[in-house]
């Protein structure tokens, strides 16, 4: 297992070091510019970095997608599936590689985050107000909410568990479309069905499950819903790939 | 050793493996024969693990193939499969990393001879250094079947000898070696068994000496014989 998870990574790290290498590049203009005290710059890098962790996130996911798609769809296909690994282990690993990177990269952009927040803080000295600028704007949005360090945690563990969630569902749709409706018309579409289909039904579930309850108990359901409809997810997948994938 | 009963495999509407029925022994090198659109690949496809069949199964040691046979079978499809950001050291320490056969000293030995370098990225490689860092890999493995599909395409007369003479130094009693080719001349001078396919069928199986003792045609004789009529230049 941490063969094929080390080979997902392999595939997939060059991409990852330009998004941390641009990251890194955001974070030294921040940090140059708080220091100049140059705030335009400032609030532009703020910005940046803000789309860059979100946006990072969500590439990693669509790169692992594309990833588990060319696997099944070229020769080179054969390097994985040729190896004495069974689908459920090659897809755990697939699955594990992507779940941890997106997990090491929101945790990265989340420490980052509260880094540049206390600096700030310490800088300007006007975090109070900023806060309470973001708090009146939920409290418009007829969203009462207490902002602190742990909700903040409990958004990005909902976000990245319903990307994984995202991401997994993602994978049974095209192994839908690459193995059952193989050489079929319109196969992608349907993938493409199935996938938006799925991810209703999700919803449906988390709504009904959680819905009108504290935010708190809203976003550990709904991650623990998303953990759980990603292993149901990884379990179709894999079980399908065992008995019709061909390379 | 590896038996194939009534295997087929349908795609759309065109049958590529029409219950093929097989058992091939160790201690052999067997040539699989027939034109284009024949079978053999899928055959070999469907053999390594790579192909489910539409009907029909292939059986290793009596069990059939799966994750299991997959650590005693060293399957070489005749396009480059390999992932294109890697090196041929990066092939090598990946068929290391999941195939305990795999020799190292072995896989160092056989560029030696093939004259590659191991720091060539193998999106740079010519057509001839791709089949010969192909062979390298997978027969670098100690496995106990290999199955090599066209290994003498797109390369030279003396490259061609050096895979020759790597193949025939791993034949041994307990191992099976398959491969396919339109050269037939090529293969009857390495090969001890001949398994004709065409159009998914299974013509024949002969061995290739008692063939030539008791017809007096060499195989390649037999390949026009057998596919003249569609095209004698295959061979």
């Amino acid at each position: 297992m941490i063969n094929l998870i080390k080979y997902e990574f392999r595939k997939t790290w060059t991409t990852k070091l330009i998004l941390l290498a641009i990251t890194a590049f955001a974070e030294v203009v921040f940090l140059a510019s708080l220091y100049l005290d140059k705030r335009d710059i400032n609030a532009l890098s703020i910005v940046a970095l803000t789309i860059l962790a979100i946006g990072g996130i969500l590439f990693i996911g669509i790169q692992s997608i594309l990833t588990m798609h060319q696997d099944m769809n070229t020769k080179q296909g054969y390097m994985l599936y040729m190896t004495p690994n069974s689908c459920y282990k090659i897809l755990g690993g697939k699955v594990l590689e992507n779940g941890l990177s997106m997990f090491v990269a929101g945790a990265f952009y989340f420490a980052l985050g509260a880094l540049d927040v206390t600096l700030l803080l310490g800088h300007y000295g006007e975090l109070d107000k900023l806060m309470e600028m973001v708090k009146q704007f939920m409290s418009s949005m007829q969203m009462e909410v207490s902002l602190n360090g742990r909700m903040f945690a409990l958004f990005a563990l909902s976000f990245l568990c319903s990307w994984l969630c995202t991401v997994t569902t993602a994978y049974l749709a095209d192994v839908v479309a690459t193995c059952l409706l193989n050489g079929k018309k319109h196969n992608g579409w349907i993938g493409l069905l199935v996938f938006i289909l799925l991810q209703t039904l999700f919803s449906w579930v988390e709504r009904t499950a959680v819905g009108g309850r504290a935010l708190d108990v809203q976003l550990i359901g709904s991650a623990a819903i998303a953990i759980v409809a990603s292993a149901a997810m990884y379990a179709a997948t894999a079980f399908l790939m065992d008995r019709h994938l061909s390379v | 050793m590896l038996k194939s009963e009534a295997l087929t495999k349908v795609f759309g509407s065109k049958t590529a493996v029409d219950h093929v029925s097989l058992n091939l022994e160790a201690g052999h090198i067997c040539a699989m024969l027939g034109p284009n659109g024949s079978g053999k690949t899928t055959w070999m496809k469907m053999a390594a693990g790579l192909c489910k069949p539409t009907s029909g199964q292939v059986f290793f040691d009596g069990e059939p193939i799966g994750v299991k046979s997959r650590a005693s079978v060293a399957y070489m499809s005749t396009e480059p499969y390999f992932y294109t950001w890697m090196t041929i050291r990066d092939v090598a320490k990946y068929y290391a990393d999941f195939f305990a056969d795999f020799s190292m000293e072995r896989f160092r030995d056989l560029l030696r001879r093939f004259e590659l370098e191991e720091n060539l990225k193998t999106k740079t490689l010519s057509s001839g250094m791709m089949a010969k860092a192909k062979i390298a890999v997978t027969m670098a493995r100690d496995a106990r079947i290999w199955m090599l599909d066209e290994p003498f395409n797109g390369i030279d007369l003396v490259a061609r000898d050096q895979i020759k003479s790597a193949i025939i130094e791993s034949a041994a009693p307990d191992k099976l070696l398959l491969m396919s080719s339109h050269l037939v001349e090529e293969m009857e001078s390495i090969a001890d068994r001949a398994v004709f396919l065409r159009k998914g069928q299974l013509i024949k199986e002969v061995d290739i000496e008692t063939e030539r003792a008791e017809t007096g045609c060499s195989i390649a004789d037999e390949y026009r014989r057998i596919y003249g009529a569609q095209g004698g230049e295959e061979a």
